[in-house]
């Protein structure tokens, strides 16, 4: 009996220090962060008023946490300017792309670790699974710039009507095209290829006078997945509500012959090294400085490369390339994704204020045209009273491909939050741990697994 | 010979006993010899509180479905560990981990006695420069190195390529971090690199308690180096060797950092180990599956361990 008093003693003594512990814990957590949402209560309730915030002034720091890539030169000079005007210092923290979600969610799930601004890729299931944003982003729907921003960059950055982040990107001059060097496609005889055999002709063309084909960034862990991806509209055209009968769950990927063919081509591009011998160490940086060497004919980029390469290179001219589109499955339709990088306002920010000063100060119609000029990536912006002035061969293009279909990453469900685990997985099947049958078998079974965990109906 | 029942003024009667617990008759008896019992009260409870429970929770955790997008975590049995045998990639993590720790163990402790023995016995000037330079690895922060080794280590820039085609050998140019084959054991040389200064330390401090007149006695008897190293300097370096080989099985098991820098788990699976799985797997929101890993490579640490220890113990005590 006595030890077992002792026991009870101890226990409790335990218990009640694990009370105190935990009493001296509550107050700091209940200001630095808001109480995780509940699912039953509307999203504009979960997250801080603006008015509970903190006032900001000089001195006050912000942290920026964003992929590699994603904040361009343009956004860091206009940050200075912001911190001229307000004196609040903006903090950009870049992390490497092929780490940059472990890192987010990481640091989301341990209660943010102090940032004030993080970047995410729009699109309503990545905000929603991979983001959370009603519960980790500020509802930003009263600010004046929502209304001037593009209704299709609205659309994928919002839930159930409420917008959650600010999107400053390129998102039509943004498509993954194939941008080639002119000179070398002339030097060689080739026109630009309709099908994949012209295609494959031309790269076999190109690897015989001694110039490497393609310039595939593998090493970042994203880019690859392009290919795959980007091509949604010809895997609808090919199979018309496709993208439907995946989000309802009557279709799957493994088994799609078009997406089989596409990546038994891809497959077979890389067995033939038209992406060089030293591909999968390629990095997503060197790519201006691969194409202006002219040691590669061909990467898949946006319309802005031609710009960026001649601002870093002058002795290349811009006018010395132009774009077609990734020709896979014989595809010929322009694809576009209205989702893009985006930023958004941590809920547990003490910053909040002084972000949303930042975003404004962003999205002001003269800062806007500043980005775009500034941008050489950008060749348009998805806001509205920006000027924006085409290329010859960025008109030739929007000339060419009239038809246009949405990128499969946007277009169906569960796809984009797992865009560095296909890269993961491609990466293998170029290597040949794995099939292409292996690689749609894969996709599905996460699909699968983020539909049960979300509780999808069309999963039940 | 049994003491009193513990009672609480037992508990915080100062006495000159020390603590330990005793059965008998199906109650538990303490007897005092050293210290009172208090004295150990708070560590107790930091311990529980902050290790064993969380240990414990870690466990019961692996068999539940716990994950980001739900707040309902629900009992789902051993269907954690059913996933984690029944697919291919986490298998590959397993083994990729095993291979790590085995061949680190490997070359850490070889290359690190030879240098040990090299800097204490062998070389008679500048060897503490010389330790110093070869321990400097270990305090350079592991994400330089990543950087670094990732330059050198390029297929087509790095130094250590053009370096090998600028001397003829073309031939052993190789893609050593991005070719699937040969990646893993890439990481492995750049880790041994880092690790053998701080592994060789600990040998050097093992060597020099061992007395010289053993030495003195075995060279009268006319035994030659050789003679030396197996019967006398390897019997007496077995506890250091101990020390390195847990040290180095623990960190092999546990080995993340020096994957993640380098190759990030890659190409494709190629150089996965537990904890990179693990760390993605958490970052998914997979909660469930991530700790499940987490516990089944506690149980492999701990049977190795155990097992090591038993081990070299007996070795230990044969010499």
């Amino acid at each position: 009996m006595k030890s077992k008093n002792m026991l009870l003693k101890l226990l409790s003594l335990m218990i009640v220090f694990g009370v105190l512990i935990t009493a001296c814990g509550a107050p700091a957590t209940a200001t630095e962060a808001p109480a995780p949402a509940k699912t039953d209560e509307p999203a504009a309730t979960e997250a801080p008023a603006a008015t509970e915030a903190p006032a900001f002034g000089p001195g006050t720091t912000i942290t920026y946490i964003a992929s590699q890539d994603w904040v361009r030169d343009a956004e860091q000079e206009l940050a200075k300017k912001f911190e001229t005007e307000t004196g609040v210092h903006v903090d950009f923290q870049i992390i490497p792309s092929d780490q940059y979600f472990n890192v987010l969610e990481t640091k989301l799930e341990a209660g943010g670790e102090g940032i004030d601004i993080f970047g995410g890729q729009s699109g309503k299931t990545d905000i929603k699974l991979q983001l959370n944003v009603e519960k980790n982003a500020v509802p930003l729907t009263d600010q004046e710039w929502v209304k001037r921003m593009n209704p299709l960059s609205v659309e994928q950055i919002s839930l159930d009507g409420i917008t959650y982040g600010l999107t400053i990107w390129d998102t039509i001059g943004g498509s993954w095209v194939i941008v080639y060097n002119k000179k070398a496609f002339a030097d060689n005889g080739i026109s630009v290829p309709k099908t994949y055999a012209e295609f494959a002709t031309a790269c076999q063309t190109l690897q015989d006078a001694g110039v490497t084909p393609i310039y595939e960034p593998f090493a970042d862990g994203w880019h690859h997945v392009l290919w795959f991806l980007e091509m949604g509209p010809v895997y609808e055209a090919a199979n018309p509500g496709l993208a439907d009968a995946l989000n309802a769950n009557k279709a799957t990927f493994a088994g799609n012959p078009t997406m089989l063919t596409a990546l038994n081509q891809l497959k077979e591009m890389y067995d033939k090294g038209y992406f060089g011998t030293d591909a999968l160490s390629n990095e997503f940086a060197n790519t201006e400085a691969s194409m202006a060497e002219g040691k590669y004919a061909m990467t898949v980029n946006n319309f802005g490369l031609p710009s960026q390469i001649h601002k870093a290179y002058p002795d290349v001219p811009e006018d010395n390339f132009g774009f077609f589109v990734i020709p896979l499955a014989d595809n010929q339709i322009w694809n576009v994704n209205p989702a893009a990088p985006s930023k958004f306002i941590y809920s547990g920010s003490k910053n909040i204020e002084a972000a949303k000063a930042y975003f404004e100060f962003l999205t002001r119609p003269e800062n806007l045209q500043f980005m775009l000029d500034n941008e050489a990536r950008f060749a348009m912006l998805n806001f509205e009273g920006v000027k924006a002035e085409l290329t010859t061969d960025q008109q030739a293009f929007i000339d060419t491909y009239k038809k246009q279909g949405t990128v499969y990453q946007t277009a169906v469900n569960y796809v984009n939050p797992q865009w560095m685990d296909v890269g993961q997985v491609l990466t293998a099947m170029f290597t040949g741990a794995v099939t292409p049958e292996d690689v749609l078998a894969e996709t599905d079974q996460r699909r699968t697994d983020m539909a049960i965990s979300a509780g999808d109906e069309a999963w039940k | 010979m049994i003491e009193s029942v513990v009672g609480l003024k037992d508990l915080f009667r100062p006495t000159t006993g020390m603590l330990y617990f005793v059965f008998h008759d199906g109650k538990l008896k303490m007897k005092n010899k050293i210290y009172p019992f208090y004295f150990s009260v708070g560590a107790i409870i930091l311990y529980s509180l902050f290790m064993v429970i969380p240990g414990l929770l870690g466990f019961y955790l692996s068999f539940t479905d716990w994950n980001r997008y739900s707040s309902e975590i629900n009992f789902i049995g051993f269907q954690n560990f059913a996933l984690i045998f029944s697919k291919q990639n986490y298998w590959h993590s397993i083994s990729n981990t095993i291979i790590f720790t085995v061949v680190t163990i490997v070359l850490k402790t070889v290359i690190a006695l030879m240098l040990a023995l090299l800097l204490s016995k062998g070389l008679k000037r500048f060897f503490n420069f010389h330790r110093v330079v070869i321990y400097l690895p270990a305090i350079i922060p592991m994400i330089v190195v990543g950087i670094v080794f990732r330059s050198i280590l390029h297929p087509a820039t790095g130094a250590l390529n053009e370096f090998l085609r600028g001397v003829g050998l073309d031939l052993l140019a190789q893609q050593w971090l991005t070719n699937p084959n040969l990646a893993l054991y890439s990481v492995i040389g750049v880790d041994t690199w880092k690790g053998i200064g701080y592994i060789m330390v600990i040998m050097i401090a093992g060597l020099q308690v061992i007395p010289a007149e053993y030495y003195e006695a075995a060279q009268l008897d006319g035994a030659n180096q050789w003679d030396e190293f197996w019967q006398i300097t390897l019997p007496l370096l077995m506890p250091t060797l101990t020390v390195t080989t847990m040290l180095n099985l623990l960190y092999g098991l546990k080995v993340f950092d020096v994957v993640w820098v380098l190759t990030n788990g890659g190409p494709g699976y190629a150089t996965e180990t537990v904890y990179t799985v693990v760390f993605k797997e958490f970052s998914k929101g997979r909660y469930g599956v991530s700790t499940a890993l987490s516990s089944l490579l506690f149980v492999i640490m701990s049977i190795c361990g155990y097992w090591l220890i038993k081990m070299m113990h007996s070795k230990e005590l044969e010499t």
